[in-house]
């Protein structure tokens, strides 16, 4: 399915003033999409080093040029099952305001879209949504509505 | 980031840390004197001149706020120190000082912050204004006094300063004077100019005359300035009455308009053993006008008579190019030249300074200066503009100094400490640690596996020695004594002594001791909740009860601290009322944080409960502490570092706190041994042997919890696999190997998979996400990449010891 929309260049980060560019990924045939001020850049799957007694949607740690980044696996936290990693998982590096930075597994990377603000509305009330709890927005494009999630939520709450 | 004017922003640094200094020296001064009980001349200067820099340097960075409360104390002093009022209540004084001093230092903590707004110091200037309405009103009778000669001096030749400049007196010299802007009142501040001149002129002028009497000359003041024509006693030189002007307060600025030509030499014959020094700054030091301030006021300390070129150093930050340009010329008079010399290189900032030899060569050659008769010349043009004639000063000066510099700089040593940005320190321990990572990559490269490579190997062992001595000194540069940490407490203890009424004496013991300096300022917090503690909770309310238990009367609350096997430990003491332990049993159980029943308690465990979350002894939430967050911050901020906290308490002989830090926090000596996929490193210094199992050794207990016999003692046993939820790769005992650890004076058997090697690693705290899961009270201090990029993970043994 090729959406119908504009795609910025996918190497310059386009910092928008507004700041509406969203990057879209994959987790289990449904499209989620995070905003790219939080998006530090996205790498393949590498060697997650374990750390013991940590909740299970975190898997651990990785080296990135000698800082050490948690890594958490979107499946487990949205309680989905974890399939095999294979050449299309990715890992989108955050980075917080604070300047951490925490890595997310994702099936794969889409692309990048500016959203125009007037498309994104306010999540519905619902409760049966099950991974309502980290979406922040929804996100209304011609090709359809995708979720935009809460970064902040990701890593905090529990 | 707008907080400064554009340009400024780069000396923000400069100006935090040197105001931060200033001011914690502030503090020093009145704890000294407070504890005399008097104000020595030597302090009430030091006070002065500390709030005198702090002024100028703040409004330089244009914060008003600052500099105004700094002057309103300035003033304050200034008052003190000229009319040595009967100070009624001392309390006050040093309540006010305190405050300002407090208040200054939030506000310097404020503008380390992104978002910055001035905080409004109004009402602490009032409280000023009025303590300093006070002293006056003690001293008025004398001010009028002093006051009605100045007058009677000023009725007969009034109206006269117009003519002045024609004048044909020799020595008559004529400056025209500036008050800061909205200072109010100029006319009385005229006066006190006068008042404070009068005593070193033989003649003395200004214009309008009718200061005293006529409120409405404020205005012409603030339009035209105001214009004072005087002849300096014998013995005393022009440039020593303009410098009373210029230090009298709220003076802006204090211009020469007319200076007949014989004044260079009038000077001169009074300076006959007085010296001439040019000073020069290191480069780039910015803010030259202030560092010669506090040149000036530096050797001021030591002599009197100090006059200084450019004059204007103060008020006018232009001359800081001045300076850059041709030096700093300073001039003093004083038995001992050779004291202020070293004063004045030891200054900060100071690159290097020369004699001008004195006397006879330099000045004649300054009167002879062809700019002083044409600015005299000048003058009666109704000195059109002010600001030409010091401008012309310096230049004149400047013509004279070459032929006289012929002398080299004698002794123009450089001073021996810098100042370095802290990041800096960082950026280069980091780069050392990643340096060890790299040599380890390299000389255990897996390409070298099996040659045979002796002068590689001799290189190697170079490289490492000099590796470890480049951490060494890297290390020692951020080491820090802990006084500065102490003597912070000092004054907590001073206002705790005041507002609950209790008499405790404050010792340090080897407040020399060095810690790094990323610890220290963790190490502020927690120490001062200590302090807090022990003086509210720790002595006794009623002195009696003191007595009754055969103490003295006067209370002990001691900080020391000392080394000890690869950690600092800091003790907080005092030898109050001790911690009830049935009290705290029964406080904990009421709050229902007891984990086993309370009688199998032991005393050690009990004490330590008061650093658990929400815990409070004290019935009362007072000012300082019961809340019960306190001990619990402590306890936070310790493990932050990587130490421990721990308590010692004799009921009612009193308590300790016992804090073991690191000494460094970032590189550690490790073991590293490995677990199914996992690498863990375990600190060499809690390491005491490592072994294989033989059957014989293993000993199980009735719960099946294992132990290992060492030599006729029994350890237990802690399988890494089995705490940590991994795949093992040597399940069996007898295939793997046992590391018996150490720490807190307890000891266990580690079980690993094998070991892998010794090396040094550089320590990376768990990001904030990592920390939130407690992974330090697993045992996990942090992680470390190794050379072939892979993680670790560094175990914080005690906390392995008291978790499993």
């Amino acid at each position: 399915m090729e959406e119908n929309v504009t795609v910025s260049g996918s190497t310059s980060k386009n910092y928008s003033a507004d700041g509406n560019e969203v990057l879209f990924f994959t987790i289990d045939d449904t499209i989620y999409g995070i905003e790219i001020k939080y998006v530090n850049e996205i790498i393949g799957i590498e060697q997650i080093t374990i750390v013991p007694k940590i909740p299970d949607h975190i898997k651990g740690v990785i080296n990135i040029r000698g800082k050490v980044v948690p890594v958490i696996s979107l499946r487990k936290r949205f309680g989905i099952d974890e399939i095999p990693y294979d050449d299309r998982t990715c890992i989108i590096v955050l980075e917080f305001e604070d300047g951490n930075q925490v890595g997310i597994i994702v099936d794969r990377v889409r692309e990048v879209v500016v959203v125009n603000p007037n498309d994104i509305s306010r999540t519905p009330d619902a409760k049966n949504v099950n991974a309502n709890h980290y979406i922040k927005s929804i996100v209304n494009l011609e090709s359809g509505i995708r979720l935009l999630l809460d970064c902040d939520k990701l890593i905090k709450d529990d | 980031m707008a907080k400064f004017e554009a340009g400024m922003e780069a000396m923000a640094d400069m100006y935090v840390f040197e105001t931060t200094s200033l001011l914690e020296q502030l503090d020093q001064i009145l704890m000294k004197t407070e504890n005399e009980s008097s104000f020595g001349e030597e302090e009430i200067n030091e006070i002065f001149r500390t709030m005198h820099t702090i002024k100028g340097s703040s409004a330089m960075m244009g914060l008003e706020n600052m500099s105004k409360l700094a002057h309103a104390i300035e003033d304050m002093f200034y008052i003190i120190r000229e009319d040595h009022p009967v100070i009624s209540s001392m309390e006050s004084l040093y309540d006010l000082v305190f405050n300002a001093s407090d208040l200054m230092k939030a506000e310097i903590e404020l503008l380390q912050e992104d978002e910055y707004t001035p905080t409004d110091f109004t009402e602490q200037m009032n409280k000023i204004e009025d303590f300093v309405a006070v002293l006056k009103g003690g001293e008025a009778a004398p001010a009028a006094n002093a006051a009605a000669p100045a007058q009677t001096a000023a009725a007969a030749p009034a109206a006269q300063p117009a003519a002045a400049p024609a004048n044909s007196d020799p020595s008559q010299t004529m400056v025209r004077v500036f008050f800061e802007e909205d200072c109010k009142m100029e006319n009385l501040r005229a006066l006190l100019v006068i008042n404070r001149i009068s005593e070193s002129c033989s003649k003395l002028e200004y214009s309008p005359a009718d200061i005293e009497s006529n409120s409405e000359t404020a205005e012409t003041i603030v339009k035209n300035g105001f214009d004072v024509t005087f002849i300096p006693k014998s013995g005393t030189s022009i440039d020593a009455v303009v410098d009373t002007i210029k230090t009298t307060p709220n003076v802006k600025n204090c211009n020469i308009i007319s200076q007949t030509a014989a004044i260079g030499a009038a000077a001169a014959p009074a300076d006959d053993d007085s010296t001439t020094v040019r000073v020069h700054f290191e480069d780039d030091c910015k803010m030259e006008n202030l560092r010669a301030l506090l040149v000036v006021n530096n050797v001021r300390d030591v002599c009197d008579n100090v006059s200084f070129e450019p004059a204007d150093i103060e008020t006018n930050s232009e001359s800081a190019k001045y300076i850059v340009e041709n030096g700093f010329t300073i001039r003093f008079k004083s038995d001992k030249p050779k004291m202020v010399l070293q004063v004045i290189e030891s200054a900060p900032s100071v690159k290097s300074y020369e004699v001008i030899e004195n006397t006879a060569a330099p000045q004649p050659a300054e009167a002879a200066a062809p700019a002083k008769p044409a600015e005299t010349a000048a003058a009666p043009a109704a000195a059109a503009s002010p600001a030409a004639a010091p401008a012309a000063k310096p230049a004149a000066k400047q013509e004279a100094k070459p032929a006289a510099a012929a002398k080299p700089a004698s002794g123009g040593a450089k001073q021996s400490l810098i100042s370095v940005n802290l990041n800096k320190l960082d950026t280069l321990l980091d780069l050392v640690g990643e340096i060890v990572i790299t040599e380890a990559m390299v000389t255990s490269n897996p390409d070298l596996k099996g040659l045979r490579l002796d002068n590689f190997q001799k290189s190697a062992r170079q490289l490492r020695k000099l590796n470890s001595e480049l951490q060494d000194t890297v290390m020692s540069i951020r080491m820090v004594p802990l006084s500065g940490a102490f003597s912070k407490m000092t004054r907590i203890v001073r206002d705790m002594k005041v507002k609950l009424g209790k008499d405790v004496d404050l010792v340090f013991e080897g407040e020399e001791t060095e810690v790094d300096k990323s610890i220290i300022d963790q190490l502020n917090d927690p120490l001062m909740h200590m302090v807090r503690n022990s003086m509210d909770h720790g002595i006794e309310d009623n002195v009696e009860d003191r007595i009754k238990a055969g103490k003295s009367p006067k209370g002990k609350l001691t900080l020391s601290a000392y080394n000890s096997s690869g950690e600092v430990i800091i003790v907080v003491a005092d030898d109050g009322q001790g911690i009830n332990p049935e009290k705290v049993l029964a406080k904990a159980e009421k709050n229902g944080i007891l984990t086993k029943p309370a009688s199998e308690y032991s005393e050690k465990e009990i004490l330590n409960m008061i650093m658990l979350p929400g815990f409070s002894t004290n019935d009362q939430v007072t000012e300082y502490s019961g809340r019960g967050v306190g001990m619990d911050v402590v306890r936070k901020n310790i493990e932050k570092i990587g130490g421990t906290v721990s308590v010692e308490s004799k009921f009612g002989q009193g308590t300790n706190f016992i804090i073991k830090i690191p000494l460094s926090l970032s590189i550690v000596d490790g073991m590293e041994v490995s677990v199914g996929d996992s690498i863990f490193t375990i600190p060499i210094n809690s390491i005491r042997e490592s072994f294989k199992v033989k059957p014989n050794q293993l000993v199980k207990d009735t719960n099946g919890k294992e132990m290992v016999m060492i030599r006729g003692e029994c350890f237990p046993l802690i399988r890494l696999y089995d705490i940590y939820d991994l795949t093992p790769g040597m399940p069996d005992l007898y295939d793997g190997i046992v590391i018996l650890v150490e720490a807190d004076g307890k000891c266990a058997c580690l079980f690993a998979d094998e070991l892998i090697g010794e090396q040094q690693v550089v320590v990376k705290p768990f990001s904030s996400l990592l920390n939130n899961y407690n992974v330090k009270q697993h045992g996990m201090s942090g992680c470390s990449i190794l050379g072939d990029g892979s993680i670790t993970i560094i175990l914080d043994v005690s906390n392995i010891i008291s978790d499993f």
